[in-house]
Parts: C-alpha cells; sequence; structure tokens
C-alpha cells in the first residue's frame, strides 16, 4: 500500500472516529436537557442566538418552558414540536433533518466522499503506471533493437 | 509493453473529466439551492400559525376581576392583539384599534388586547391614558405569546368562527388593514 493510500485511509478512520464521537447520545438528566434544548432554539427576538446564550425575556421565558415542559414530563421531540407548531423550523439554529433541510446535512458528506474518491482514483492510476513503467533492462534492449533495425535499413 | 502506461494515461484521463464533471454538478446544486432560497419570502418564518387553530387561553383580565378564554369566543370573529406600554410602535397603533372597535363593538366581532412583558400598573396606565374599552387580559408568563408564536410586540392575530388563525400583522397595524381583515373574516362562511 502506498503512501497516498496509508495517509488517505487514516483521514477516513479520523472522520469516522469524530462523527461517531459528536452522534454519541447525551446525558438524560432534566438539567441536560433543558441546556441541550435551549441550546437547540433560536431566540426570537436576538441575532442568531440561541435561547441558551441570550438574556432577553423572550429567551428566558422559552427557557421557562421548557423547564416546566420537561419538569412535566414530555419527550424532547414532543417540546420542540411545541415550539416548532408556533415558530416553525426558523426557531430550530440548525436546519431540519427531514425536507429540504436534509440537503443542508448531506451536501458537505457528499463533497467529502467526492473529494475522497477522486483523491483515491488520483493515487490509483499513478501507482499502476509506476507499476507498469518498464525495466531498464527491457529498455535497454528495445534501444539496441531499434538501433539494430536503423542500421539494418540503412 | 507500452500498453499498460496506455491504460494508465486513459484512466487518468477519464478521472480528470469525472472531477470536472462533479465541479459543474456541484455548482449547479448550489445555484438551485440559491435559486430556491433566493425565491422563498423570508417572512414565511413568521407565519408558522396562520392556518392553524388558534392556541387556547384563558388570562386574566388587566382592569377588573375575571378571565377572557379564546374558547368562550368560538362563533365570533376574534382579533388577538399583543401590546405593551413600553413599545413604541403600540402606543401608535392604538388610535386605530380604537376606531375599529368603535365601529365593531355592537357587531360580532371581539377585539382582545393581551399584554406582553409589561407590568399590571403600566399596561393598566397604557389603557387609561389611551383608551380603549375591549377586553384587554395579561399573559401568563408569556405562554400565550410563545404560543402564538410572537416575535415582539405590537402583532395583531386575526381568528375566524371556527378557532383558525387566518391572518397576522406584524408591526403597528392602520385602520384599513383592520377592517380589511375583519371584513375577510366576515363574510367567510361558518
Amino acid at each position: 500500500m502506498t503512501p497516498a493510500r496509508i495517509a488517505i485511509l487514516i483521514a477516513f478512520a479520523g472522520v469516522l472516529v469524530a462523527v461517531a464521537a459528536a452522534a454519541r447520545p447525551a446525558p438524560a438528566g432534566p438539567e441536560e436537557r433543558v441546556e441541550r434544548i435551549v441550546a437547540e432554539l433560536r431566540c426570537p427576538v436576538c441575532q442568531g442566538l440561541s435561547v441558551a446564550d441570550s438574556p432577553s425575556a423572550s429567551a428566558r421565558e422559552m427557557r421557562d418552558l421548557v423547564v416546566q415542559r420537561v419538569a412535566e414530563g414530555r419527550t424532547d421531540e414532543a417540546i420542540r414540536e411545541e415550539f416548532r407548531r408556533s415558530y416553525g423550523d426558523w426557531v430550530f439554529l440548525a436546519p431540519p433533518t427531514q425536507g429540504a433541510g436534509t440537503l443542508m446535512w448531506l451536501l458537505p458528506i457528499a463533497l467529502v466522499a467526492a473529494g475522497a474518491g477522486l483523491a483515491w482514483g488520483r493515487a490509483r492510476s499513478r501507482a499502476e503506471a509506476a507499476e507498469h513503467d518498464p525495466a531498464p533492462a527491457d529498455v535497454q534492449a528495445l534501444r539496441a533493437r531499434v538501433a539494430r533495425e536503423e542500421a539494418a535499413d540503412l | 509493453m507500452t500498453t499498460p502506461n496506455v491504460a494508465a494515461s486513459r484512466r487518468f484521463t477519464l478521472t480528470g473529466r469525472t472531477a470536472n464533471l462533479l465541479v459543474i454538478a456541484v455548482l449547479v446544486g448550489l445555484i438551485v439551492v440559491l435559486a430556491l432560497g433566493f425565491r422563498r419570502d423570508p417572512r414565511d418564518i413568521r407565519t408558522a400559525v396562520v392556518g392553524k387553530e388558534a392556541p387556547a387561553f384563558r388570562l386574566e383580565r388587566l382592569e377588573g376581576t375575571g378571565t377572557v378564554a379564546l374558547e368562550e369566543l368560538r362563533g365570533k370573529v376574534v382579533v388577538v392583539n399583543f401590546f405593551a406600554s413600553w413599545c413604541v410602535p403600540c402606543r401608535e397603533e392604538h388610535p386605530a384599534l380604537v376606531r375599529a372597535w368603535e365601529r365593531y363593538r355592537t357587531s360580532d366581532v371581539v377585539l382582545v388586547g393581551i399584554l406582553f412583558q409589561d407590568s399590571v400598573e403600566s399596561g393598566r396606565d397604557f389603557v387609561r391614558r389611551l383608551g380603549g374599552t375591549w377586553p384587554t387580559v395579561v399573559d401568563d408568563r408569556g405562554r400565550t405569546a410563545l404560543g402564538f408564536g410572537v416575535f415582539g410586540p405590537p402583532e395583531t392575530f386575526f381568528i375566524g368562527r371556527d378557532g383558525v388563525i387566518e391572518g397576522r400583522h406584524i408591526g403597528p397595524i392602520d385602520e384599513d388593514t383592520l377592517v380589511r381583515g375583519i371584513e375577510t373574516l366576515r363574510r367567510k362562511p361558518s
């Protein structure tokens, strides 16, 4: 295996480890759940701030509602749905994982995969080309043969 | 003996063409995404509740005692107005609300004011100074405003006789817009 292939494999393994680490389930305590949900919600009166980061009265009310809903035993998805019903998908800082929002998530992955495929293909072509280069002895023999044939023609 | 080299260079050429096609495909994809994004009205994000049943509420009156419940107004055209005493545009639109109320107060139209993120004293003072005798209530820790998806006052919602939100106006509303919204709902068969 060529060094280029090894480098690509290591890069892939690194990406997979990072994705797996990011996707691991978070702790499910009430406080952690509240923090996770308010970090996802967009503050309606701020510029690109989450409810978790905003000190506004609206953000405080949204946080209080999340705290109440968690205490009532509602699921995370039910709480998110309540906000989605009022504000639409806009209320979430990250694009939705359904419908057109899926494209936002898949496009970077597809681009990375395509780039990796391209790099792999090029590395393979170069390696094959190097493997099939004629041996110096063969080149020498060919040159001698050409010289002989040219001399014979003369 | 040269055959493998030729094959390798051909494969390399194909890879280059694939790369070009890939770049073109990505560019076309980006153009499509941008075209769809620009075509979309950015205000659409604010209309999530339009066409849906209005969130139920039962809120304490700002003046006097008792409550106002949306459910008890079923069968009437309801205009819900979120306001606050600290909100300058609310002061600007208030005369239009007063005139609309005078016009419809004896009809099948109800105007409900909901005090938004404000103290009861300030809200009472606001109403006493600027006038208006329509039912005014105090929001319960912002729950009603969150249910309606309010961004900030003033916001006005037009609710049909069936309890469905048919229209929404963000910012100060004028009398023409109020009358037009109300009449559209009054003409709508129940």
